[in-house]
């Protein structure tokens, strides 16, 4: 075989296809040099209009990208898209399934795609997403488009990543409208009802438009629009309302709070109580906790963004199968969830948590559950629980998160 | 690192026959990889571009009818896009004479109906490695 010649800087800010893909890989494997190319693309970014799609499982949200990209190449213009598809937290394994339902404009010279794992490193993801959009801004892509799953899918939040965040919202979803109601709704700029041709689409499109007026005033007026994706009804619209929400807002939105080299991981919110330590803060809250020590979990303690809880597995924590109920195990775990997420003095509100059991657990055996922060934007903020016997052994890894209010806590 | 392979099943051709590629691409998946799977009657030219977009392994080609017949104007392709370090393995349906045409063309593996879905798993597992390493970049190559 011919050798490859080195993909260069150069290459990738051309616009050159396997330059652009390689690059990705260095940063979603990891891999050494990702600093430096973090480094080389930063005089580059800024110029794409980055779009963040989320909703819920099935929403629509691939089918709504591939009909988005018809209409962005129609205007001749270019685009990128990143596609996050969750995988088996148990053997890694996805079948990455958004490019599929893509597939009509995947062709064309001026779209990319890349379908990403989320490869079970919960919320590094995030911070993968947000240079691995890098990537696509400095390659020059007029438009970034983002999917992600919204509501059961901490991985990565656009809140922080996106210039204009779409909420994709099929009608029909009952209780599940509960659901984006909780977190997702609040960082809307533009709502969308898909499968406008079904039944119930009038109906989910008045529900939204109701719990929009409840949001806080004074707010930008967020569209609800409705879209039909194979007969492309309410495309071009949907493109027009995210243009402006774009050229009204800023491009790069991303990028504001990033400091020179810094990592999303060290990026925080400002906070509003200041004049207790984060310490003192969580052995405050912990100590005021019913649920926690009615199940006996004690607070060993935490500080900024960690919490460390520990419980010692009684007769009363048994199931009928003889082992450790999981429900004792996630609370623990959701204990120091609380905890980290309420250490900054903002009061924070779990909107989802998904836990995985490695190996099960006795009576006798001592739990230890810490908690660490992945990222923490303005509104959301994610955060992984690692839960470990004594002996050392990873019992059960956690992920969730939470919705941070303005408010600090009461008294 | 462990390394997830990362592996695009797909079908060119006029053969719509699918069953085959979803069991494999349902298997490699279970097996801890990473799958893109594409309904069939894909263009050469959107198979190369996926694969250089998504920076496969391995491109995994399901044929049941005539379909392998033209990998090698796939193989031609990829070569003409420069894509190296990345494997192209055959399933299905070919006859020994076409099996020789197929390694020629620089098809790394052709699997018969024989063939376990878990000799397939093993296969990539054992050369993704090398493919990897192929297509390996350093940082001082995002030098100008
Ligand atoms: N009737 C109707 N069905 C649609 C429309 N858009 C999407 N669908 C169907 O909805 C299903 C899910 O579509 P996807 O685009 O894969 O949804 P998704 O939100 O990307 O799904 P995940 O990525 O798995 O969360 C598919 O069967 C689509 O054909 C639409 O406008 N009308
Ligand atoms: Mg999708």
């Amino acid at each position: 075989m011919q050798m490859n010649e080195p993909p260069t800087l150069a290459r990738l800010l051309g616009g050159d296809r396997r330059a652009i893909a390689q690059a990705i890989s260095t940063i979603e494997n990891d891999a050494t040099g990702q600093d430096d190319l973090s480094r080389a693309l930063a005089p580059h970014l800024g110029r794409a209009r980055v779009l963040g799609i989320t909703g819920p499982p099935g929403a629509g949200k691939s089918t709504l990208v591939n009909a988005l990209l018809g209409e962005i190449v129609a205007r001749d213009l270019s685009a990128g898209v990143v596609a996050v598809d969750p995988s088996s937290p148990l053997t890694g394994g996805t079948v990455l399934g958004d490019r599929a339902r893509m597939g009509e404009h995947g062709g064309h010279e001026h779209v990319f795609i890349r379908s990403l794992s989320s490869r079970g490193h919960a919320g590094g993801l995030a911070r993968r997403a947000d240079r691995i959009v890098d990537v696509l801004d400095a390659a020059g892509f007029d438009v970034v488009i983002v999917e992600t799953v919204g509501a059961g899918q901490s991985e990565v939040a656009i809140d922080a990543l996106a210039d204009v965040r779409i909420v994709a919202c099929p009608p029909g979803l009952g209780d599940g409208l509960q659901a984006i109601k909780a977190g997702i709704l609040e960082i809307a700029d533009v709502l969308v009802v898909t499968k406008a041709d079904l039944p119930g689409a009038d109906a989910a499109w008045r529900d939204l438009a109701d719990m929009l007026r409840l949001r806080r005033e004074g707010r930008t007026k967020v569209p609800v629009l409705k879209t039909i994706a194979a007969q492309r009804e309410g495309i071009a619209k949907l493109v027009d309302a995210a243009f402006a929400h774009v050229d009204a807002t800023g491009r790069g939105q991303r990028l504001r709070t990033r400091l020179p080299h810094e990592s999303a991981r060290e990026r925080m919110a400002p906070d509003t109580t200041q004049d207790e330590s984060a310490p003192d803060r969580v052995t405050r809250l912990a100590s005021r906790d019913p649920f926690a020590g009615f199940l006996g979990i004690e607070c060993i303690g935490g500080g900024a963004g960690c919490a460390t809880t520990r419980l010692r597995i009684g007769a009363r924590h048994i199931n009928f199968n003889g082992g450790c109920h999981g429900g004792a195990i996630f609370a623990l775990a959701d204990t120091a969830f609380g905890l980290a997420s309420n250490s900054h003095g903002r009061l924070a509100s779990g909107i989802e948590a998904h836990v995985a059991f490695h190996v099960g657990v006795r009576e006798g055996d001592e739990l230890t559950a810490h908690a660490t922060q992945i990222s923490r934007g303005n509104k959301l903020a994610t955060y992984r629980v690692e839960v470990t016997r004594s002996d050392g052994k990873l019992v059960a890894s956690f992920s969730g998160t939470v919705y941070v209010s303005a408010r600090g806590h009461a008294g | 690192m462990k390394i997830v392979p990362k592996v695009l099943v797909t079908k060119i051709g006029l053969d719509g026959h699918d069953r085959g590629s979803r069991v494999v691409a349902a298997h490699l998946r279970d097996a801890g990889m990473e799958v893109i799977y594409t309904p069939p009657w894909q263009a050469i030219d959107a198979v190369v571009k996926l694969a250089i977009e998504e920076d496969v392994d391995v491109i995994g080609i399901s044929s049941l009818a005539t379909d392998h017949r033209i990998v090698p104007k796939l193989m031609r392709a990829l070569r003409d896009a420069d894509v190296t370090g990345v494997a192209v393995i055959v399933g299905g349906i070919v006859p020994d004479a076409d099996e020789a045409m197929l390694l020629d063309a620089g098809v790394a593996r052709v699997f018969h109906p024989g063939a376990s879905l878990d000799d397939i798993a093993d296969y990539i597992r054992s050369i993704v490695p090398a493919m990897r390493e192929a297509r390996s970049v350093t940082w001082e190559t995002w030098h100008e």
